[in-house]
């Protein structure tokens, strides 16, 4: 039984962290921010410092992930960018897409990266060679409303076999990453509001994708209906799918702590499921994935945009506008 | 009586006295049937009727548009967000890379960039940014488009002087006449593109409808035979105006237009009316509002905004290549404004706030030097440090861009009220 989450070190940024990597077995974690850099934080060091990485990007950098290749980034620049971890110079940068890419991730094993991006493609890469392996189209550059769409959201499965694309207007594709073939699409279509009459104009999106460790289930997090779109005034919302059978299982949606779900994060046993995102307001709140109730939840320092949980399982990290935080998760087995 | 012109300055623009007495009789024969709207074809027509009649098109962009996210780009700076700047047809001028096509067309074009307002309050900042006014003058007063339909307003018009559409409900406003009196008030079209209430009733055949407008037209005349008064003439002009609203329904009717022109404008309800706008200055409405709601980006300003800009530099550059194709951009002055700007500062939720502080405003085609810039903000846009702006400055380089001066006033009694509130003046460097 989850018993605790607790901010175990706090720090304060100067500018907005927009994505969060962690390279494994350490609390070295690797952040893009808004002023268009990547920083190194050792959490686990006595005195934590920024290591600023080296000129690359020339926008927000949205996307950060550790690969057996090194550390990837994309920025809204469009570029993807190779850095090596010990100098912390760029290694290779590719124009990669012609609009803002939006994420960055890296399979579990590390070897496989998949760059998303607003022109709609998703960009899958050999992290070592910097190959090019698929590009992924599968979702419309237009909504239905006739503007521009976007894909927020990418997740690989837990046996890096699968990749699952998520974009604004709700539509969802399982995608074979060997081959680059389409498996199946879930639709999720409660993440996006689109205002017809007083405002006239849409907000929300897939925001954050993740399979469970059995590989069975996908959550799918964002935003729920959203009455005045001037804000993010909307119910944190995840919407569990069976994606094999394209059944959408439970939709979970949060009014305590409003916003969207940026982050989702199965601990190892898929015990729980944690989320985190949020409005003006920062939330870490955390699901247990058989009862589907909320066993605890914390206010973050404002909106937090990105998330990395450890192995064990018993920690996460997140990154806030002007904050990084460490989080402790305790639970009974773990204080008995 | 204060001097006004109506042209544009250039000596092609000129018409002698007779051309423009020929003219308005041509237009009176016009208003017999707005609906046929090829006679605007006619090259000779066509030609007179624009030389006659400027318009101006005000794109209100409710809620409040980033001036970072569109005229007045900081790249690079922790205030200026993630879009680039770009070049423009004219060297040295940047604006936001969500313009692409205004960029290519930025000739066409002068920004203003340092409107301080000091009223970042919804309703407050509408109310100064519709009447230029900062300072209420104890009475109602007319709004913008108001006074250019007292302006340049025909008495003999057979379409309405003032259109403004506002289908978004969230801060709807219908603006407002004030002082003027309710013939300037706008024809206001919120939840319809085509105005209710103009129909003749189904009661009512079309033969038996021309009958009695002949009928009426012969007793008015024999009425008025010999009688020199004001009354009677204003009385038949009412009769007129009516059959002329009546019979201009098909202008408020994309439908009317070709596939292919309305492809160009796109399928958004803001591009089909901006076309309504333009099938309306060319028959000749001079002022017609197209509100844009809602701006308030309180919350995801760039996403937002990713859209809404998006939108607006499809739909102003159709607007402004469509107007050129038939010799109006000229004769027509489109604005950008809304109540306010927004925030430099980016808040948690990504969005910007009310600002009022630095803020930006454009003017395209008639009376214009595009291309030209005026204003500076500082390096992150919070404060204005070259060529502050109020509302009435940049009310008065309309009117003088549209050949009024800035300087005439209307009388409530013996009470003078200018035209541009006082203290204010054109921005004259931006002026063709």
């Amino acid at each position: 039984m989850l018993n605790q989450l607790k901010t175990a070190k706090d720090l304060g940024t100067p500018g907005i962290f927009l994505s969060l990597t962690r390279i494994p077995l350490t609390e070295r974690l690797i952040v893009g921010s808004s002023d268009a850099k990547l920083y190194e934080y050792d959490f686990a060091a006595e005195k934590t410092e920024a290591l600023a990485y080296g000129e690359g990007h020339a926008s927000y950098v949205t996307g950060v992930a550790w690969t057996t290749g090194g550390i990837v980034s994309g920025a809204y620049d469009g570029k993807v960018i190779w850095w090596d971890m010990t100098t912390r110079q760029a290694i290779r940068t590719v124009d990669a897409h012609a609009k803002w890419v939006r994420r960055v991730h890296a399979s579990p094993d590390g070897k496989i990266v998949v760059s998303i991006a607003d022109d709609m493609l998703a960009k899958v890469w050999d992290a070592e060679s910097g190959k090019l392996l698929h590009t992924l189209g599968g979702h419309e550059p237009i909504t239905p409303h006739h503007y521009p769409s976007m894909l927020y959201a990418a997740a690989f499965s837990p046996d890096g076999k699968l990749l699952a694309t998520g974009d604004k207007v709700g539509h969802i594709v399982i995608w074979n990453v060997d081959t680059g073939a389409k498996v199946t699409t879930v639709e999720s279509p409660g993440m996006y509001t689109w205002d017809p009459k007083q405002r006239r104009h849409s907000i929300g999106g897939i925001r954050s994708l993740a399979f469970s460790r059995d590989g069975k289930t996908l959550a799918v997090g964002g935003v729920g209906n959203i009455g005045n779109i001037d804000h993010l005034d909307g119910p944190a919302r995840v919407e569990l799918f069976d994606w094999q059978a394209a059944k959408s299982l439970k939709v979970l949606e949060d009014n305590k702590f409003k916003g969207l779900v940026e982050q989702l994060w199965f601990s190892p046993n898929d015990q729980w499921l944690v989320t985190s995102g949020g409005d003006n307001n920062g939330f870490v709140t955390i699901y247990d994935v058989a009862t589907q109730q909320i066993p605890h939840q914390e206010k973050g320092h404002q909106h937090i945009h990105a998330m990395v949980g450890s192995e064990s399982g018993n920690k996460i990290f997140t990154a806030h506008h002007g904050r990084l935080i460490a989080w402790s998760l305790t639970t009974d087995s773990a204080t008995a | 009586m204060t001097h006004r012109s109506y042209f544009c300055g250039s000596p092609d623009h000129g018409v002698s006295r007779r051309g423009f007495l020929g003219t308005a009789a041509a237009a009176s024969a016009f208003a017999a049937d707005m609906t046929h709207l090829d006679v605007l074809q006619t090259p000779l027509f066509a030609s007179e009727v624009k030389k006659q009649q400027k318009h101006v098109i005000l794109l209100w962009l409710a809620g409040g548009a980033s001036q970072l996210e569109t005229w007045d780009p900081k790249p690079g700076a922790p205030t200026g967000g993630p879009f680039r700047a770009i070049n423009t047809s004219v060297p040295g001028v940047a604006i936001s890379e969500l313009m692409p096509k205004l960029a290519a067309r930025m000739e066409h074009t002068a920004i203003v960039r340092s409107l301080n307002t000091r009223n970042a309050d919804h309703g407050g900042g509408a109310l100064m940014m519709e009447t230029g006014r900062a300072v209420d003058q104890g009475i109602p007063c007319p709004d913008l488009g108001a006074m250019i339909a007292h302006e340049l307003g025909r008495a003999d018009s057979p379409v309405p002087d003032y259109v403004s559409m506002y289908s978004s409900t969230e801060g709807r406003r219908k603006g407002g006449s004030g002082f003027l009196g309710s013939r300037y008030a706008p024809m206001f079209l919120a939840e319809q593109t085509i105005p209710e209430n103009i129909r003749r009733l189904e009661a009512v055949s079309d033969i038996d409808h021309q009958q009695r407008q002949e009928l009426r037209t012969f007793l008015a005349k024999r009425f008025a035979n010999g009688r020199m008064d004001n009354t009677v003439a204003s009385q038949n002009m009412a009769y007129e105006r009516v059959r002329g609203l009546m019979t201009s329904e098909k202008l408020f009717d994309v439908e009317q237009e070709p596939a292919e022109m309305r492809a160009k404008y796109g399928p958004t309800q803001f591009g089909e009316q901006c076309l309504i706008a333009r099938r309306l200055v060319e028959a000749g409405v001079p002022f017609v509002k197209v509100a844009r709601a809602w701006w308030d980006s309180h919350g995801q300003n760039f996403e937002t905004h990713l859209e809404l800009v998006t939108e607006l530099d499809h739909v102003m550059s159709t607007l402004i290549d469509d107007l050129k194709d038939r010799g109006l951009l000229e004769h027509t002055l489109i604005i950008t404004l809304g109540e306010f700007g927004r925030t430099p500062g980016i808040n948690a939720s990504l969005g910007r706030d009310h600002f009022a502080s630095a803020w930006s405003s454009s003017l395209s085609g008639c009376g214009i030097k595009g291309g030209a810039v005026w204003g500076k903000t500082d390096e992150d846009g919070h404060k204005v440090i070259d060529g502050e702006v109020k509302a009435g400055d940049l009310f008065a380089t309309v009117f003088e861009a549209l050949g009024v001066d800035h300087k005439r006033e209307f009388h409530i009694g013996a009470r003078p009220i200018p035209i541009t509130d006082f203290g204010c003046g054109p921005i004259k460097s931006i002026l063709a």
